[in-house]
């Protein structure tokens, strides 16, 4: 071996053995036999009630278990996505994955997520209602155990219903649009004082989240049963922007007011939310809370079969992990077997006001006693259309929010929007394949 | 003879030109031993600018022409120019408006923050207690532009502080962020007003540096303060300015964190520019091929504007 050629091997393998150093594999115990095994868990449940409420039934396996160890870790929602690309490149990917189901299409293309043993499949597919099993699909083949899911349905403020004259929620979109009009108040400014129906731009999944629940009610889809396009340039849909454009137009609804604030502060008659909103509610009103009500989303007629939009979490598990079988076997242990009659998820869930998947549990679980808001969201487990999971779902989202906006502000008429949205929604999703 | 008289010259020639060439081999040595101590003192700061700069811009390259989801390295798919075409294809929104909406923000900005900054930094120049005044002008820039967001986004909401003042005038409200027409102009003015004080620093020192002599010539001549400002101040003060404009100008084309406080792009593409599309892109929907493109083109478009204002300037006899 000449010198030159020994000094180009070490400036080859200098920077490799770094990077090798660098992007190791993350710790999995200390790989001597006999030593535990240790899986590594990210989730978004990074504070609060959350962290304590995962961290019980980690911390129960970890008690009863001695070959197999689960680590959590956590960080915020808003940088899950982010955290799972960058720890992935690293090589640094956790055993277990806690995606928003949006991403499933994206994570799954990116060759992130392992589909699910077929007796796992088999379980979930049992188990789970099928907005639950779709949101944790993609392409028909599951992909983890859905967690918690999240139903949309009307919350409405009983006094102002009261006030205008209203005996109780609207069932139908002409009721809705009467008591929309009926309790919304302006100023002589033109500052409104009470919207009777809440449409927000807040975020993304406020504004599409209230836009896919009419849009599922009216029996539209926002996305083709093969997910390569989208549906939503349909009558459904039409009906739908055109109800909402009306409310915008004639002052019952004020997009740019933070509907959250201001529904907790009486400011808005209806609005569509998910059900986690009862937690919260619950906390920022206090006792006004007794005035909140929650009624399914109303249907374009009485006759309509009923239709809402849910969304959802779930675990699956990392291809990259050198142990699937024991994380798939500790997520079967969380989700599947069941302590007291319900699962530990379900129980988890429910301590934080919040609903899985599994509304046999959800029923056992939130009993009589519970707060009847919820009971609505429990029921729409069973007709929900799951939102679209597909790759490139998230850019999709973004998309239809845009449109959705320009739609209330006027930018666009009804036809544009929904023109402008199937052109922009089809380019993305079908790119995105 | 000649031979033999010539054979001790080429000996002592031959002998110098060894001991030459040993020189120069020396000196050659030294020079090389010198180069690579300087080199090792050097390392430091190259191996810096190799990890911070030179890796994340060669990686940007590949990215730009690559389609990568940002999960795995092995999974970098070059597709060559098809990002950036994809960027100006029929249908994208990235030349508009995200792009239009970048530029107009930075002249926006640009604009109102100078012709605030010339005005308070001229009157500050003429105060008591001028710390005083350059340290409360400062204030915006130390707090965070989170906060600062967050604030003006409630003084525009239906109600709020600027509204309730139209309403006691007797207009009706605005719409300021809701309304497409408004929304993009009232984030320009929160940029310049928390981007001013950092000009208004600038400016009062090259204030201070204008020559007082001019001022007294002026004075004697009789000229009035609007001509000593446009005659004496403004051209003067050309140096500052140019600095200010460019700096300027290069924040407000990356500017994102405000735009995401205040209306997270909207109303729809209202207020998207290209630095919040760049995060999305890859942050969000996982296109890091299409967010290095834009990366590229907004380089592009910086070092363009850069350069127009730096050829103007020195049209008017400034050099920067």
């Amino acid at each position: 071996m000449t010198p030159s050629l020994s000094r180009r091997h070490f400036a080859l393998a200098l920077p490799s053995a770094l990077l090798a150093a660098g992007c190791a594999a993350p710790h999995q115990g200390t790989g001597r036999p006999g030593d535990p095994v240790v899986l590594t868990l990210l989730s978004h449940y990074a504070s609060g009630e959350l962290k304590k409420a995962l961290q019980g039934p980690v911390d129960e396996w970890n008690a009863l278990h001695d070959r197999v160890k689960v680590r959590t870790k956590a960080v915020e929602f808003t940088d899950l996505l982010t955290t799972f690309m960058v720890r992935q490149a690293a090589g640094q990917g956790t055993d277990i994955l806690h995606p928003y189901c949006l991403w499933n299409g994206q994570l799954v293309r990116a060759g992130v997520l392992r589909p699910a043993p077929p007796e796992h499949a088999e379980e979930i597919g049992r188990a789970y209602g099928a907005a639950a099993v779709g949101s944790s699909s993609v392409g028909g083949r599951v992909y983890g155990y859905p967690t918690e899911m999240q139903t949309y349905a009307l919350y409405y403020n009983k006094r102002l219903l009261r006030a205008a004259g209203l005996d109780g929620p609207p069932r139908t979109w002409p009721e809705l649009e009467e008591a929309a009009y009926r309790t919304a108040r302006q100023d002589r400014y033109g500052n409104t004082l009470v919207q009777g129906f809440g449409l927000s731009t807040f975020d993304d999944s406020t504004t599409v989240g209230q836009t896919l629940a009419l849009l599922n009610a009216a029996g539209g889809r926002f996305v083709s049963a093969d997910g390569r396009s989208t549906a939503i340039d349909s009558p459904a849909g039409r009906a739908v922007f055109d109800l909402e454009r009306r409310l915008v137009d004639r002052g019952a609804s004020a997009p740019g007011v933070n509907v959250y604030q201001a529904f907790a502060s009486g400011q808005v008659a209806m609005v569509i939310s998910a059900g986690w909103w009862t937690t919260n509610l619950k906390a920022l009103m206090g006792t006004a809370y007794r005035e909140v009500g929650v009624a399914p989303v109303p249907l374009p007629e009485a006759d309509g079969r009923r239709a809402t939009l849910s969304t959802g979490f779930m675990l699956g598990v990392n291809t990259a992990s050198e142990h699937p079988c024991e994380a798939w076997e500790f997520l079967r242990w969380l989700n599947a077997d069941k302590v007291r009659g319900t699962t530990r998820m379900s129980a988890l869930q429910a301590s934080v006001g919040s609903l899985t998947g599994r509304a046999d549990d959800m029923r056992r679980l939130l009993g009589t006693g519970g707060d009847p808001n919820l009971h609505p969201f429990l029921d729409a487990l069973a007709y929900a259309v799951p939102e679209p999971n597909v790759p490139g779902a998230q850019q999709a989202k973004s998309l239809l929010r845009k449109n959705i906006e320009a739609l209330w502000t006027g930018q666009q008429t009804v036809d544009e929007a929904l023109r402008s949205t199937r052109r922009q929604v089809d380019q993305e999703v079908s790119r995105s394949w | 003879m000649v031979n033999a008289t010539l054979a001790p010259e080429s000996t002592e020639r031959a002998a110098r030109d060894r001991s030459a060439g040993l020189g120069v081999r020396v000196r050659a040595r030294r020079r090389r031993r010198q180069a690579v101590v300087a080199y090792l003192f050097l390392a430091p700061t190259l191996l810096f600018y190799a990890v911070f700069l030179a890796l994340p811009l060669g990686f940007a390259v590949l990215l730009s022409t690559s389609r990568w989801a940002g999960f795995d390295l092995g999974d970098i798919d070059p597709v060559g120019l098809d990002n950036f075409a994809g960027l100006f294809a029929d249908g994208s929104t990235f030349l508009a408006p995200i792009l239009t909406n970048t530029l107009l923000f930075a002249l926006g900005t640009v604009a109102l923050a100078l012709a605030g900054s010339v005005l308070v930094a001229t009157c500050i120049d003429r105060l008591r207690f001028q710390g005083l005044w350059r340290t409360l002008y400062f204030l915006p820039i130390v707090t965070t532009v989170v906060a600062v967001g967050n604030v003006w986004k409630y003084m525009y909401q239906p109600g709020g502080l600027v509204n309730g003042v139209l309403n006691a005038v007797g207009l009706g409200s605005v719409a300021f962020l809701q309304d497409p027409d408004t929304a993009l102009p009232s984030v320009v003015v929160v940029q310049a007003w928390a981007s001013v004080g950092s000009a208004i620093l600038v400016l009062t020192a090259g204030l201070k540096s204008v020559p007082e002599s001019y001022y007294e010539a002026a004075a004697l001549d009789g000229a009035g303060p609007v001509t000593v400002f446009w005659r004496i101040t403004l051209p003067l003060l050309r140096p500052s300015l140019l600095f200010v404009c460019v700096t300027q100008f290069l924040t407000g084309l990356q500017s994102f964190a405000l735009i995401i406080v205040m209306t997270k792009g909207g109303p729809g593409d209202a207020t998207d520019v290209a630095a919040l599309e760049m995060y999305r892109q890859a942050f969000s929907y996982g296109d890091w091929g299409t967010a290095s493109a834009a990366a590229f083109v907004l380089f592009a478009v910086v070092l363009a504007v850069t350069l127009v204002q730096l050829w103007l300037f020195r049209r008017k006899g400034e050099d920067a």
